[in-house]
């Protein structure tokens, strides 16, 4: 829109809803901030299973339908993707030197995914053996 | 036999005439290989069109003035070869997320007045005599900064954030970028001074990391480094002991 700016009259363009879809970098930034949702709502949905278990085994009916399933597989896609782009940009924010030299950002990234895989594995083996 | 050509579609906006910027396509003679847009645009003002309005300075990547929206993406017109576009036409637009003056040419007003923001000069809180010699940096003390005083204010990083263009409130990558260069001299003194601008809402914390202005950059500054560098700089000056010290 037009609109006047001092002694000038300039046109504003505004950003379209759909600015997102102009370029590929735009929507996986957009992707990158929405896979937090799936995660959130599953997480919400752990903690009301585990309200419902704290009632006893009467009370407890799991959530194990076809559709929880596949929200299932879709949240861990995206908490995966979420995660590896969170720890893929703290090459790009932690920096510090060793002995007068910027330490390179990839063995930080390297660093964080391999803690990240133990802490997985970590968690699958105790769930593993909890349940048998 | 024919003589190439190809088709330069740019935006036209008179401020006197126009309610809305439109579209004008000229075609004009593709002679040399080593042609730029804005080789383009210099041969319609000067054959075609002199009426065509748009910034441009040095022609080789160093003053920033020619910063435009190529068939989408923001680029100086005198590094876009028309080489890569050929025989497609080629759109050129005035930058995003700034007001159009006319034609190509921008507003640059709020930009320089958050550059201006961000204090961009070496702030001593005692000046050294000029007759006491130099002010020594190792190498060390200057790869600190170098990499952000690459910046040439082409505001193609603005025109690329999708951040700015929804809130133009924003601080912006290339001032962060640029206070971050004079934060790290080891002749400066200034941070204290340029904490509250860049650590405020519509500084740092406004970033939400999208990274297409380091994409976009012509001097490879890296803005977004420098922004989710200095939300951690000024995390820390907050959280650590005696962290706000000089």
């Amino acid at each position: 829109m037009a609109e006047e700016s001092g002694n000038t009259r300039v046109y504003r363009k505004t950003m379209p809803p759909s600015w997102w879809t102009r370029k590929a970098h735009y929507f996986w930034y957009v992707v990158r901030e929405f896979s937090a949702l799936p995660l959130a709502i599953w997480l919400l949905l752990l903690l009301g299973e585990i309200r419902s278990a704290a009632n006893g085994p009467a009370g407890y009916h799991p959530l194990g339908g076809t559709g929880f399933v596949i929200f299932s597989v879709i949240a861990l896609f995206f908490s995966l993707y979420h995660s590896y782009t969170f720890l893929s940009l703290s090459g790009a924010i932690i920096h510090f030197k060793v002995i007068d030299r910027q330490f390179p950002s990839w063995p930080i990234v390297w660093a964080q995914m391999i803690m990240w895989a133990i802490v997985s594995a970590f968690i699958i083996w105790a769930l593993w053996w909890f349940s048998t | 036999m024919a003589e190439k050509t190809i088709t330069i579609q740019a935006t036209r906006f008179d401020p006197d005439k126009d309610a809305r910027p439109h579209l004008q396509s000229y075609e004009i003679p593709f002679i040399d290989e080593s042609m730029v847009v804005l080789d383009a645009l210099n041969y319609i003002k000067t054959h075609v069109d002199g009426s065509l309005s748009y910034r441009w300075s040095c022609r080789m990547g160093i003053c920033g003035s020619c910063g435009m929206m190529i068939n989408g993406q923001s680029k100086l017109s005198c590094s876009a070869f028309l080489r890569d576009y050929w025989p497609k036409p080629i759109l050129v637009e005035p930058l995003n997320n700034f007001p159009i003056i006319r034609d190509l040419v921008i507003d640059m007003e709020d930009f320089m007045h958050k550059l201006k923001s961000i204090k961009p000069w070496i702030i001593r809180k005692t000046e050294i005599p000029l007759g006491s010699g130099e002010h020594r940096q190792t190498n060390a003390q200057i790869d600190d900064f170098r990499q952000f005083s690459e910046c040439i204010n082409c505001m193609l990083c603005y025109s690329a954030c999708p951040v700015y263009g929804l809130n133009n409130e924003f601080r912006g990558p290339a001032a962060i970028a640029l206070a971050r260069r004079y934060n790290h001299d080891s002749r400066d003194e200034g941070t204290k001074e340029r904490l509250p601008v860049i650590a405020d809402a519509e500084g740092v914390w406004e970033c939400s990391f999208v990274g297409e202005c380091s994409v976009v950059c012509p001097k490879g500054v890296d803005p977004a480094k420098a922004i989710q560098q200095s939300k951690l700089d000024t995390s820390l000056r907050f959280v650590v002991p005696f962290g706000n010290r000089e």
